[in-house]
Formats: C-alpha cells, sequence, structure tokens
C-alpha cells in the first residue's frame, strides 16, 4: 500500500510540480518594442521634418558577438533579408517618405540588421541613441553598444537614423528603433519577421509624415 | 516563547506517539478567487500530500501536516502596451506556481457504526510561496513572494474495508493567504479548491 502511496505521489508531482507553457505557443510570435525619441515625436520640440529615407536593395547587417556564421543569409530561408527590405519599404511609403539613394542626401538612413547572441534590451526604454557611425557608408559598420536586459538573444532591429540633422549635431542619433525577437527560435523566420516589421510602423503612427 | 516552544513539542510528542494516523496524496483542483485579471479559470495542475495523526483517545481530532501545490495559468492574447517613449506589443503566459505548507487540525465526526467514513472539518494554518512569473517568446519576468496561509476545509475519509488501511478521500478547502507581488499588481491570493486522492490509514 505505501508503495501505491510513493507512486501515486510521484505521478502527482511529475504531472503538476512546474509546468511552462509550450515553445510552440510562445514562439509563434515575436515581440515587437518600439523606442521613439521623445524630442523628435509626439511633442518633441525637434519637430518631424523627414521625408526621405535610403534603404540598403538586398542585405541586412548582422551582428553576433560569438557566431561568425551569417545564419540568416546562408539559411534555407534566405529570401528573409529581401523580404524584410520589401516590408520596410512598404511601410515607409504607407507613412509618406520617399525612397532615394544613399547619394541623395536622404533625411534618414533605415538600418536593418540582426543581432545574434549580443545581450539585447527587449523592454520599453529610451534606447541608447547616439553612436559615431552609421551602416551604409563608407563601407564599414558600427552599430551602438546596446544596454542589456535579456541575454542569448538574437533580434531584428529596424532603426532610423537622424541624416538630416548629422551635421549640426556632429553625430548621427538614432531617432527611432524596433526590436523584434526573438528571430533565431522562431516557428517561421520569415513569415515571423514580416508580421513583426509590419506590427512595429502599426503602433508607431507618429512616424508619418508631416 | 518558551511557553509557546513547550506547546508545541508537547503537541509533536502527541502526533508521534499517536496510535491512529493517516497519510494521504490527493489530486487538488483549484480555481482562484481573485487577482482574476492575472490568472483565471480552473486548475487541474495541483497536488497535496500530507500526514494526519489523532491526538485523542476517541479519534476524532487530529493534527496533521500538509504539503500542497499548484499551478494556475492564463493566456493573454496579442496585446500593445504603450509606454512613455515607445510600445511592446505580444501575447503572452500568466502562470502563478503555488507552494503551501501548513499545519491542519481538524474534527472528524462519527458516521454510522461501521468505521469506515470519517467526514471531517477543519482548518489549516502555515505558509504560502508564491512565485509570479509572465512567459513571452523566450523572455520571462518573475517575481517570488511569501504570504501567510489559512485554510478552512471540510472532507470526508472512506476506507475501502474495515478492517484494512486503503481508502479514499474527498475535500473541499477555501486558501487565503497574504502574498503580495508589487511587479504584477497583486494584493494577496484565494482560491477554493477540490481534492481526491488516497490514504493509508493506520488504526490499531
Amino acid at each position: 500500500m505505501r508503495h501505491l502511496l510513493v507512486c501515486a505521489t510521484v505521478l502527482v508531482a511529475i504531472w503538476s510540480c512546474r509546468p511552462e507553457p509550450d515553445d510552440y505557443d510562445l514562439l509563434d510570435q515575436m515581440v515587437v518594442s518600439t523606442n521613439y525619441d521623445t524630442t523628435v515625436y509626439i511633442g518633441g520640440n525637434r519637430v518631424n521634418t523627414y521625408k526621405t529615407y535610403a534603404l540598403p536593395t538586398d542585405t541586412i547587417g548582422y551582428v553576433s558577438n560569438t557566431d561568425r556564421n551569417d545564419t540568416i543569409r546562408t539559411s534555407p530561408q534566405y529570401d528573409l533579408p529581401r523580404k524584410v527590405l520589401q516590408a520596410v519599404e512598404t511601410n515607409m511609403s504607407s507613412l509618406g517618405y520617399t525612397r532615394v539613394g544613399f547619394d541623395a542626401t536622404p533625411d534618414i538612413g533605415v538600418n536593418v540588421y540582426a543581432v545574434k547572441d549580443l545581450n539585447l534590451f527587449q523592454q520599453v526604454v529610451y534606447p541608447n541613441y547616439y553612436y559615431s557611425g552609421y551602416y551604409g557608408y563608407g563601407g564599414y559598420y558600427y552599430y551602438p553598444y546596446v544596454q542589456t536586459y535579456a541575454y542569448n538573444t538574437g533580434s531584428l532591429v529596424v532603426e532610423f537614423v537622424d541624416l538630416k540633422n548629422a551635421a549640426a549635431n556632429k553625430k548621427y542619433v538614432v531617432i527611432w528603433n524596433a526590436y523584434m525577437g526573438d528571430l533565431f527560435n522562431a516557428v517561421n523566420q520569415l513569415d515571423q519577421s514580416i508580421e513583426a516589421v509590419n506590427q512595429a510602423f502599426d503602433q508607431s503612427p507618429y512616424l508619418k509624415v508631416q | 516563547m518558551r511557553y509557546l516552544i513547550f506547546t508545541i513539542a508537547l503537541l509533536g510528542a502527541q502526533v508521534l506517539y499517536a496510535q491512529n494516523n493517516y497519510f494521504y496524496i490527493a489530486l487538488d483542483v483549484n480555481t482562484p478567487l481573485g487577482n482574476k485579471d492575472f490568472v483565471d479559470g480552473t486548475s487541474a495542475r495541483g497536488g497535496r500530500i500530507g500526514y494526519r495523526a489523532f491526538v485523542t483517545e476517541d479519534s476524532r481530532v487530529s493534527i496533521g501536516v500538509d504539503a500542497s501545490w499548484t499551478t494556475f495559468d492564463t493566456y493573454k492574447p496579442t496585446e500593445t502596451f504603450e509606454a512613455p517613449g515607445g510600445a511592446i506589443t505580444t501575447d503572452y503566459f500568466n502562470y502563478v506556481y503555488q507552494y503551501g505548507l501548513a499545519v491542519s487540525g481538524l474534527y472528524h465526526f462519527k458516521l454510522g457504526e461501521n468505521e469506515r467514513v470519517f467526514p471531517y472539518a477543519g482548518v489549516g494554518l502555515g505558509a504560502n510561496h508564491n512565485e509570479y512569473a509572465q512567459y513571452y517568446n523566450i523572455y520571462s519576468n518573475a517575481e517570488k513572494k511569501w504570504g501567510f496561509l489559512v485554510r478552512p476545509e471540510a472532507g470526508i475519509l472512506f476506507k475501502f474495508t474495515r478492517n484494512r488501511g486503503l481508502g479514499a478521500m474527498a475535500a473541499v478547502h477555501y486558501d487565503y493567504s497574504t502574498n503580495k507581488s508589487e511587479n504584477f499588481n497583486i494584493d494577496k491570493f484565494s482560491s477554493v479548491g477540490f481534492q481526491i486522492g488516497l490514504i493509508v490509514m493506520n488504526r490499531y
């Protein structure tokens, strides 16, 4: 009888002790976090006067502090960069922006990149706006150090860099960004990435051209 | 304080030397009564084990120890949270992992002459440990809190045969604990539960 009781105890304990949500249910949708420069948008004292933007055609940046292999471009879903960039372009167009070349003095430089194994902030916070480089110019990549919260994560990042006022500011200022994650554990990386990009713009109506 | 320790020691000694006692293991089904914004719905993911010893000659009053565990969970569909400077959109799961330890005092009523059915009622006092957790994608937030637990309970024990100790039990209970969570804005936690299980009774 005691054995029966012990077995029943173990069964009940295994059944109920500390369940967590199923991975599939957790990972079938990305978390989309957007952050804006409060001095530019929604009552900021620097008016939103941006009208043109530049965007890479078919590649997105890739940053990793452990894995140097670009799994975005080498994976079977290697459509991802182009489709994501198309989604960004569609949303920018809907907001009233005009796409121009990098050499046509765009108001905004749109950075799109994936990060892997970098410690990335995934809460609603003021981002670390200031850094001294810009992806797309001069053939070098320089990304901002991002304040961390989560760990061992991978995110898709879209950010607006203020090129219009770069000379006056004497630095490149990120005026809007979107972190979408987790990119690398997504059930359907391509579809979820595009949905996440669309959601990032949907929840940022203040980006609309004035 | 010395008087309290002496009393507890005396009660403990009575329990240890008690002739009649029983162990039980039960499945515990619970429904939260408050904080329904955080977790809602009935959870069958729970259990209880315990030991109770009769401390009176007529085997009417028992003192025992109960350990319980329950997980409450709720899925929250996709929502956008606005904050100064930005917004975040996600679906998420709220969980409460509850672990309780209580000392119970119960009165067992006499029912019939065959000594196979024992209705009982009483109360348990102890501590609850609640872990409030939120899962979204690969991320999670959690806060762990202790609280004081009060658990009124009524149930029935049923021996399968008169001479053997194996039997079944069923009970209803109300749990009230003082666990707070500042992060998730939860003040106190209460639930009502139904349990059904097996007992091994030693009666000489």
